[in-house]
């Protein structure tokens, strides 16, 4: 049928017929597609235009929304993204021990044109660096949202794969353990986060901070949601038990498809399971598994409620810094520049990823 | 040790491992369950009680007593049904167009909805809150609107899938019988694809009840049009500085149940939908 409408010259009747069938089914799709295009034109591409453009100009909200609007250029994205990363002075004193600056006032007397702020200061080998930028709270963000990304999805893939492999087997209480899994995804972000955000309150009447105390560790008052050094883990932890069923879903639907004979086999000539696993389950579910990642990977990039609900305006993933830049700060300009930094990022990754599993494109 | 010992060592670290593994997933919950069930008292006791001792429903009557948390409610029903109901009546179409018909421009088509359905929403937030503010609408209309940034593109998605997966001879032969493509496709194959409509319409309605940013960002000035996310991320206590806990997580599982419900009714489909969503390579 595909033929008769490419290569044929439009001799006979039936081929003509063929044809101005061809045409009229074209039409015919363009049309039902045609709603559809709109509505994402209307919801996507225009806005998303409207997103670059501003990211261009010092736009902000105004009561009235009749001031004034000035192109600046590059100005936004040269806040957003100067950074500096200085070794930090020291002197030694008397006692030989090293008596470093204060990083902040350090980066205030850089003779440059910028004004950096402190993003974070930190160790490598025997000497101590401190990274500085402008906008210190969307460079954090950027850190924290992809310190975020890699290990929450390591640790969903690698629990994900032990529950489906799990789940995979035939025992007593499958279909009940399966269920069970849908409830953590079937729990609304907002709300697990605030679920968890009680379970980490900061004294004994929290869940963990009990927990520990009964086992003899800590004193009963982390602040797993106030100390910086323990917000990343708490907020990984959240996302993990959400988003770990969704993986092991994936990964089960995979698994299931592996013909049973290539395990018997491999039983039969004494593979041990842990053999089996890397010679027969692994490459034969790494299709399923790159997809998943990917998408949790997007996903895990764009974050927001979790981050939002958990720390308000305490720790910044992209989008919350993005989103806080522009309701609270009324910021158009500055945070359509943020959008378009984190659009660019994950549409190179989307790029990428649709290209590496080569989506059908029709044939 | 012989191979039946090792046997049964194995299977008791089997069920150990799915004990492990049914605590970790319903422990959360577990915990907001009781945590709803406890008095004020008891709520702020140290260290935390494990099984709730003065068992009350106080939190629950205080929560559907709370006018913004219903009305919460009753606008992310709105809001949901009526995004899930365009994405499919409109990608329906679309799904149709791009799984069964052959034109120019199908593959760029399907390789830009593809990318549509990995797009950071937060892209666009900007630029919705202008269109939103040329065409004055209400909030509840932009929040209808502004959800179809994503669950159209994902709609299509899946949509375009399942009716690839139908047989192409029903087309053809109700083609020799002379109906047209309107008359196939609401005569033929929309009842074939009712199943995926029930899935699609399902994960679509799920993704929109969740969604936060939007309904955060153009509700912000006006809070008769708050979501229930909304609603319950800004759930306060009448006294200042202190958190209402147990409303809190009432207002948790009460959203919580009705969804976790349907998604166990539905389990198989969503599983089914979720794979062909995202797995369908």
């Amino acid at each position: 049928m595909a033929q008769s409408r490419i290569g044929m010259a439009p001799a006979s009747r039936g081929a003509r017929k063929g044809l101005r069938l061809a045409a009229r089914e074209e039409r015919m799709a363009w049309l039902l597609l045609l709603p559809s295009v709109l509505l994402l034109l209307t919801v996507a591409l225009f806005p998303l235009g409207r997103v670059f453009y501003s990211s261009f100009t010092d736009a902000r909200f105004a009561a009235a929304g009749s001031q004034e609007v000035n192109f600046v250029g590059m100005r936004n994205y040269r806040e957003l993204l100067s950074f500096t990363l200085r070794e930090l002075p020291y002197q030694v004193d008397a006692d030989g021990v090293r008596r470093y600056d204060h990083p902040r006032l350090f980066l205030r007397r850089l003779d440059t044109s910028m004004s950096y702020d402190e993003v974070v200061t930190f160790d490598l080998f025997g000497t101590r660096y401190v990274l500085g930028a402008v906008r210190p709270e969307f460079v954090r963000s950027v850190i924290d949202t992809v310190i975020f990304t890699v290990v929450t999805v390591s640790l969903e893939t690698i629990l994900g794969m032990i529950v489906a492999l799990a789940l995979a087997a035939k025992f007593f209480g499958r279909n009940a353990m399966r269920t069970a899994m849908l409830v953590p995804w079937a729990i609304i972000t907002v709300v697990s986060a605030r679920i968890w955000e009680w379970m980490f309150r900061s004294n004994r009447s929290g869940f963990f901070n009990s927990l520990l105390d009964r086992l003899g560790w800590g004193d009963g008052n982390t602040g797993f949601l106030t100390e910086p050094a323990l917000q990343l883990p708490s907020i990984i932890a959240i996302d993990v038990w959400k988003t770990t069923p969704f993986m092991a879903l994936l990964l089960l639907a995979g698994l299931s498809v592996i013909p049973k004979e290539l395990y018997e086999a491999a039983e039969v000539d004494g593979a041990s399971p842990i053999r089996r696993f890397f010679t027969i389950t692994l490459p034969l579910v790494s299709p399923t598994l790159a997809v998943a990642l990917v998408f949790r990977t997007l996903d895990a990039l764009r974050v927001f409620d979790l981050f939002q609900v958990v720390f308000g305006e305490r720790r910044f993933s992209m989008a919350s810094f993005a989103q806080y830049t522009l309701v609270a700060n009324r910021d158009v300009g500055l945070s359509s520049a943020a959008s378009v930094v984190i659009f660019l990022i994950i549409f190179i990754f989307a790029i990428i990823y649709i290209r590496a599993l080569k989506v059908d494109s029709g044939d | 040790m012989t191979r039946k010992q090792r046997r049964i060592i194995g299977q008791i670290g089997f069920y150990l491992l799915i004990g492990v593994i049914f605590v970790y997933l319903m422990f959360p919950f577990y915990w907001a369950t009781i945590s709803a069930l406890k008095t004020e008292n008891e709520l702020i006791r140290t260290p935390a009680t494990y099984f709730p001792i003065d068992l009350t429903l106080q939190n629950f009557m205080a929560v559907l007593s709370n006018e913004r948390f219903l009305r919460g409610i009753l606008n992310s029903l709105i809001v949901a049904s009526t995004a899930t109901v365009l994405s499919l009546l409109v990608g329906s179409f679309a799904g149709f167009s791009l799984g069964k018909m052959r034109f120019r421009g199908r593959s760029p088509s399907l390789y830009a909805i593809l990318a549509m359905t990995m797009f950071p929403q937060v892209a666009v937030l900007a630029g919705l809150y202008a269109v939103i503010r040329i065409l004055s609408m209400p909030s509840l209309v932009s929040l209808v609107l502004s959800y179809l940034v994503f669950t159209l593109p994902f709609t299509i998605w899946v949509l375009t899938a399942f009716f690839k997966g139908l047989p192409s001879s029903l087309l053809q032969a109700a083609q020799v019988d002379g109906a047209t493509f309107m008359q196939t496709f609401w005569q033929v194959l929309l009842p074939l694809t009712a199943p995926a409509l029930v899935t699609t319409g399902l994960l679509a309605f799920i993704n929109a009840w969740n969604e936060y940013l939007f309904a955060l960002t153009f509700t912000a000035t006006d809070p008769d049009a708050q979501t229930v996310p909304v609603a319950i991320a800004n759930l306060s206590g009448r006294v200042a500085r202190q958190e209402p806990v147990g409303e809190i997580m009432a207002a948790a599982l009460i959203v919580t149940v009705p969804l976790v419900v349907l998604v166990l009714v539905f389990q198989q489909r969503i599983v089914a939908g979720l794979t062909a969503g995202a797995v369908k390579g």
